[in-house]
C-alpha cells in the first residue's frame, strides 16, 4: 500500500477515506464484483429483454414449463458455448430444461435486495437500540442485554428454522426471521461503540453546554458510532446471503416459489448427483463470489476507518 | 475477584438467560394460536371423538382458556416434567427422540470442533509467524475463499466429489443400508433401528467388539465430519493469525528475541499460549456454529442427528419436534458457553476484574 501524504491546506475527509480505498486493490476488485452485481440485477429490473432473461418471477410448474427455444434435449446439458453454465431442467421431469446462466443472472436481485434488506433494517434497529441503551445505562441497558443474550443462546441457523416455521414459509419473512436474528448483534455493538465514546471530553463539553440527551445521542455519538457499523454492514452482507441461501438449499421456500440462488441449488439438489454437478456448483459458485467481494470490500473499508492504517 | 464469585456472578446470569429461552420458545409456540399449540402434543391421525376428548384435556391441562402469563407457568411446568410434545413423525415423545438422534450430533460435532483445533493452530500460529511470505498470502487467500462459501456448498461439494463421483467414502446415512438386516439380528439393536447403549452405532459396535460394523460406521462419519471443519476453520484461522499478531507485537517478545532467544522458542514457548488465550472466548461462536452446521451438514449427508431430525421436522410440519430442538439446543448452547467462561477465568485471571 502506498503512503498517503496528509494534504496541505483544508482538511478533506472523504478524499482521504477514498484514496485509502483506493490504494488497496483486493478492495477495488471487491467492489467491482459487488457493481457488477449490482449492475446485473438493474438490468434484469428494467429490461429483462437485454439479457435474454424471458423466465416469468414464478417458477411454478405451469409457467415454467415454457421450454427454452435452443434446449432441446430433455437431459441438462453441459456447459458449452451456448450455454456457458450449462442447463438445469425444472423438476419435473419432460419439462425441458433451462440455461443455468439466465437463471442466475435473474436470482441475483432476490438476493442482493433480501441481504441488504436484512442487514440495513437490522443495523438500523439494533444500533439505535444499543446506543440508546448504553448511553442511559442502568436498568434498560440490562435489561437489553439479557434480552440480546436470550437470541445468542439459540445456534440462529436453528432459531431461523423455528422463526420461518412460525411466521410462514416466503421469502418476505424468512427475511424478516432474519432481522429478528440479526438486531441484537448490532444493538451490541452500537452499545459497546457508545461505551467507548460515552466518556470522552466532548461529550461532557455538549454537557455542560447544556445539550439535551437526544441531542448528545443524535449528534455526538451517532457519527462515532455509524462508520464502524458501516464496515461491520458491508461484512454481514455476504453472511446474511449464505445463511439465506443455505436455508432455501434444505427447502425452507416450498417448491422454489422464487427464482432465488440458493432455491436454485435446491432444484439441482438430485440432479447434480446424477453428473449434472453444475446444477448445484453454479449457483453455489455465484454466491461464493458475491459474498468474497462484499468481504473483501469490507476489509477495504475497516482500513479506510483505522487511524493506525491511514496515517 | 476470587474465582468462586466469579463462577456464582456467572451462575445468577444463567438464571435471566434460561427463563428468557423459555419465554422465547413459549412465544414460538403459541405465536400460531391454540390449534398450533395443541397439534404439539395430539397426533395428527387422530380424529372424532377421542380427538376432541383430548383436546378438552390438553386444555384444562395447559389452562389454555386462562391468560397468557398464567399458560406459561402450566407449560413451563410441562417442560419441566419431560413432557415437551409427541413426534408427529413417528409418534414418539419429543423427548424420547433427543435420546436417540442427540448423541450422533454430539458424536459429529466433538469431532468436528477437534479437528478444527488440530489444523488451525499450526496454520494460524505459521501464516503470523512468516507474515506476507507467499504461504502466509496462500492461507489468507484460501481462509478467505472458504469464508464466503455458504456452507451448503462446502457440504454438497464434497458429498459430490467424495461421495457420488469417485466413491471414495459413503456419503448417505449413519451405516451401509445393505448392513441394517444383519444389525436387527443383534442383542444391542432394537427394532426401530437404535442401538444400545449409546445410541451412536460406531461406539456402539466397538463397545461389543463387532469391529466390521465400527469400520463400516466410522466411513460414515468422515464425510460430514470433515464438511462440518471446513465450515468452520477458516473463521478460526483468521482469529488465531490476528491475535498471534497481536501477541508478536508485543515488548516481552522483542525482549525475548533482544536477548538471543531461538526464533522458534519465541513463537512456540512465549508467543503461542497468549496468542491462544484469547481464541478461547470464539468457542462459543464455534459451538453456535457447529450447532447451526449440523443442521445442513447432516441433512446433505442424511446422517441421523438431532439436526437431520430437525431439518426433517421442518419439512413435515413437525412443530413439536422443531421447537423442542430450539430449547434443547438453546440449553445446550447456554451450558457450553458457561462452561467455556468459567474455564477461561480460570486460564485468564484478567478477565475476572473486567
Amino acid at each position: 500500500m502506498e503512503t498517503i501524504k496528509e494534504e496541505k491546506g483544508r482538511f478533506d475527509e472523504w478524499k482521504l477515506s477514498a484514496r485509502v480505498f483506493f490504494a488497496n486493490r483486493t478492495a477495488v476488485a471487491g467492489l467491482v464484483i459487488f457493481l457488477l452485481f449490482v449492475g446485473d440485477a438493474i438490468i434484469v429490473e428494467v429490461a429483462p429483454g437485454l439479457v435474454g432473461v424471458q423466465y416469468p418471477d414464478s417458477v411454478v410448474p405451469p409457467l415454467f414449463s415454457i421450454t427454452h427455444p435452443e434446449c432441446v434435449n430433455q437431459a441438462p446439458e453441459p456447459p458449452s458455448f451456448d450455454h456457458p453454465f450449462g442447463t438445469t431442467e425444472y423438476g419435473v421431469p419432460g419439462e425441458g430444461c433451462l440455461d443455468v446462466l439466465q437463471l442466475v443472472m435473474k436470482a441475483i436481485r432476490i438476493d442482493l435486495a433480501i441481504s441488504l434488506f436484512v442487514v440495513l433494517v437490522g443495523a438500523a434497529v439494533g444500533t439505535v437500540i444499543g446506543v440508546v441503551s448504553a448511553y442511559i445505562g442502568r436498568l434498560l441497558d440490562e435489561a437489553m442485554m439479557r434480552i440480546t443474550d436470550v437470541f445468542f443462546s439459540v445456534p440462529f441457523l436453528i432459531l431461523a428454522l423455528a422463526l420461518s416455521f412460525v411466521l410462514g414459509r416466503t421469502v418476505l419473512n424468512m427475511a424478516w426471521a432474519l432481522i429478528i436474528i440479526w438486531w441484537p448483534l448490532y444493538a451490541r455493538y452500537g452499545r459497546s461503540l457508545t461505551l467507548s465514546t460515552k466518556e470522552a471530553t466532548y461529550i461532557e463539553a455538549a454537557k455542560a453546554a447544556g445539550s439535551g440527551r437526544l441531542k448528545i445521542m443524535f449528534k455526538h455519538i451517532f457519527p462515532n458510532v455509524v462508520p464502524p457499523v458501516l464496515v461491520q454492514i458491508s461484512l454481514d452482507v455476504g453472511t446474511v446471503v449464505g445463511i439465506f441461501a443455505t436455508l432455501a438449499f434444505i427447502g425452507v421456500i416450498p417448491n422454489a416459489l422464487v427464482p432465488e440462488l440458493g432455491a436454485l441449488a435446491n432444484i439441482g439438489l438430485n440432479l447434480a448427483p446424477l453428473g449434472y454437478w453444475w446444477t448445484v456448483i453454479v449457483p453455489g459458485g455465484t454466491i461464493t463470489l458475491f459474498s468474497l467481494a462484499v468481504n473483501l470490500m469490507g476489509d477495504g473499508l475497516r482500513d479506510v476507518i483505522d487511524p493506525r492504517r491511514r496515517s | 475477584m476470587k474465582l468462586w464469585v466469579y463462577v456464582l456472578r456467572r451462575l445468577i446470569l444463567l438464571v435471566p438467560t434460561l427463563i428468557g429461552l423459555t419465554l422465547l420458545v413459549f412465544a414460538l409456540e403459541h405465536a400460531g394460536g391454540p390449534s398450533v399449540f395443541l397439534a404439539l402434543y395430539i397426533n395428527p391421525h387422530l380424529t372424532g371423538s377421542a380427538r376432541q376428548q383430548l383436546v378438552d384435556q390438553l386444555t384444562a391441562r395447559f389452562h389454555l382458556n386462562d391468560p397468557i402469563y398464567v399458560q406459561y407457568f402450566y407449560w413451563l411446568g410441562a417442560i419441566l416434567q419431560g413432557d415437551w410434545g409427541t413426534s408427529a413423525q413417528n409418534g414418539q415423545a419429543v423427548t424420547t427422540n433427543f435420546v436417540w438422534f442427540m448423541p450422533n450430533t454430539i458424536m459429529l460435532t466433538v469431532v468436528a470442533s477437534l479437528l478444527t483445533w488440530v489444523i488451525s493452530i499450526p496454520i494460524g500460529v505459521y501464516s503470523a509467524t512468516r507474515r506476507d511470505s507467499v504461504l502466509d498470502q496462500g492461507v489468507r487467500v484460501a481462509t478467505f475463499t472458504l469464508y464466503s462459501m455458504p456452507i451448503f456448498l462446502i457440504g454438497f461439494a464434497l458429498f459430490l466429489t467424495f461421495g457420488t463421483s469417485w466413491h471414495l467414502l459413503p456419503a448417505q446415512g449413519n451405516i451401509d443400508d445393505n448392513l441394517l438386516p444383519t444389525l436387527s439380528s443383534k442383542s444391542w439393536f432394537d427394532s426401530n433401528a437404535v442401538s444400545y447403549p449409546t445410541h451412536i452405532y460406531l461406539i456402539d459396535a466397538l463397545l461389543h467388539g463387532d469391529v466390521p460394523i465400527a469400520w463400516n460406521a466410522f466411513l460414515h462419519v468422515i464425510l460430514p465430519a470433515v464438511a462440518l471443519t471446513l465450515a468452520l476453520l477458516a473463521g478460526i484461522i483468521r482469529i488465531l493469525r490476528v491475535s498471534m499478531l497481536e501477541v508478536l507485537d508485543q515488548d516481552y517478545i522483542r525482549l525475548a528475541r533482544a536477548k538471543g532467544v531461538p526464533e522458534r522458542t519465541v513463537n512456540n514457548f512465549h508467543a503461542k499460549k497468549n496468542a491462544l488465550l484469547p481464541t478461547v472466548t470464539t468457542f462459543g461462536y464455534l459451538v453456535s456454529g457447529l450447532f447451526g452446521g449440523a443442521v445442513v451438514i447432516e441433512e446433505i449427508f442424511g446422517f441421523k442427528g438431532i439436526g437431520w431430525w430437525t431439518t426433517m421436522a421442518f419439512l413435515n410440519s413437525d412443530i413439536a419436534v422443531v421447537m423442542g430442538s430450539t430449547l434443547v439446543f438453546g440449553i445446550v448452547l447456554v451450558l457450553t458457553t458457561l462452561i467455556l467462561d468459567i474455564l477461561y477465568g480460570f486460564l485468564d485471571p484478567r478477565i475476572r476484574y473486567e
